[in-house]
């Protein structure tokens, strides 16, 4: 099983500005220190090992669009703006033979989930099959309804693949081209879904984002604990900060890290996903983030340690 | 997880010891409301939470502190976190709590 993160930001999609990537070089120069490198693989060596991942990277501004790939057929959790380059790069693999169904899983309909559909490639090869799969029963005119001419020049009945959407149930199992599917319903504005997907080797993932756990309602959070159990990676929505979730930005729909990995240890899970990341963030922010949830699983931890990463995009994670 | 309720320079002051976590939050919510619930009915304006004995407090406590400082702001009654020791100091500023809560080293810093 392979996990490759197309789309790793949340709410609304960022770029760097070109003032941000010249202070990326300047640093990294003023890092490099007068040095020399000897070709090409020298300075990628430099910039990968003695430079941080925010000086040397980008954790990237595409919204949620996450692919794993287990099996003959596509699975896909959201649409948001990182469904672009995934339909792209997809259609080079349907030339090298692979298969053209693509199923999706959708947390929820709200825009930076779905926005990537209408530039979509394969919705116009009318020998791909879509199955969007989704615990909402009004998926369907979501879709629709955002590429309504108001919205979109291409309506959505000039799309050339054969559509379909499944509506998903809670507490039921599925059995989708051979991958075990399971969801939850989580906290947010309209609702959303977890999903958990179990392959047929036995590994699991946790798809679990634009999810509030609400402070009043921590006796539930057993639920989700369940839900995760023994998950092999979790992706979390780790938003905001723990006094953020529960002050200002509380309602807001999304979690933090703090609730992220306690709910993973409880779990017993193997490694967390930080996701979702926090638009206004810049990537020294991530970073800091990450640093300090790792901080935080070893201050709290009882049992086996939980491998914490932060999600960025084109991040792949081989399970 | 352990915790005792005491009344000290005008303040309810809430000693814990332990783990606050998945298994102990509710105790300890019950014991901060207890607390807040002193504070009023003897007239005092402010409870004094000491973290220096805690293992660790996890995201339940936290948020526990929070729900405590909603009942006690009904009452006008302030919380403030005593004495974290190392570890509670880093969860407090990993948490941002350190931004929701005044943090003192002694009971008297807070008069």
């Amino acid at each position: 099983m392979l996990v490759r993160f197309w789309g790793t930001r949340g709410s609304l999609p960022v770029a760097p500005t070109a003032a941000t990537i010249q202070r990326k070089i300047v640093n990294a120069l003023i890092s490099a220190d007068g040095r020399t490198f000897d070709g090409e693989a020298d300075a990628r060596r430099f910039v990968e090992h003695e430079l941080s991942f925010a000086a040397g990277a980008t954790y990237g501004g595409a919204t949620p669009c996450v692919e794993i790939e287990a099996g003959p057929s596509y699975f896909i959790c959201d649409m948001g703006s990182g469904l672009r380059p995934f339909g792209l790069d997809s259609m080079k693999r349907n030339e090298a033979g692979h298969s053209k169904t693509y199923n999706f899983f959708q947390s929820h309909l709200h825009w930076d989930h779905i926005m990537g559909f209408p530039f979509f490639a394969p919705a116009f090869d009318p020998e791909a099959t879509i199955r969007i799969h989704a615990g909402h029963p009004d998926a369907e005119e979501a879709f629709r309804r955002q590429q309504e001419e108001i919205s979109f020049p291409v309506p959505f009945e000039w799309l050339r693949a054969d559509i379909e959407f499944v509506q998903l149930t809670p507490g039921e199992t599925h059995e989708v081209d051979g991958m075990r599917v399971e969801t939850i319903l989580q906290h947010h504005s309209h609702g959303s879904y977890g999903y958990r997907f179990t392959d047929g080797e036995g590994r699991i993932v946790i798809y679990s984002t634009d999810s509030e756990h609400k402070l009043e309602k921590m006796a539930v959070e057993a639920e989700f604990i369940t839900f995760f159990g023994d998950a092999d990676l979790v992706i979390c929505d780790t938003m905001y900060s723990l006094a953020d979730s529960v002050s200002m930005k509380e309602d807001w729909g999304h979690s933090s890290n703090l609730v992220a990995v306690d709910l993973c240890h409880h779990a017993k899970a193997k490694c967390l996903a930080l996701f979702h990341h926090e638009p206004t963030y810049a990537d020294e922010d991530i970073e800091r983030m990450h640093q300090e949830t790792i901080r935080y699983e070893e201050l709290t931890r009882e049992g086996p340690p939980l491998d914490v990463i932060c999600a960025y995009d084109g991040l792949e994670v081989r399970l | 997880m352990n915790y005792s309720l005491d009344v000290q320079d005008n303040a309810v002051v809430v000693r814990v010891d332990g783990r606050v976590d998945e298994s102990t939050w509710q105790e300890f919510s019950a014991g901060l409301s207890e607390a807040v619930r002193q504070a009023g009915k003897a007239g005092l304006a402010h409870v004094a939470i000491d973290l220096s004995e805690l293992d660790y407090m996890s995201s339940r406590g936290l948020r526990v502190l929070t729900v405590a400082k909603r009942e006690a702001d009904e009452s006008a009654i302030s919380i403030s976190l005593v004495s974290p020791n190392q570890v509670m100091r880093e969860i407090l500023a990993i948490s941002r709590y350190d931004k929701l809560f005044a943090v003192t080293d002694s009971i008297e810093a807070k008069e």
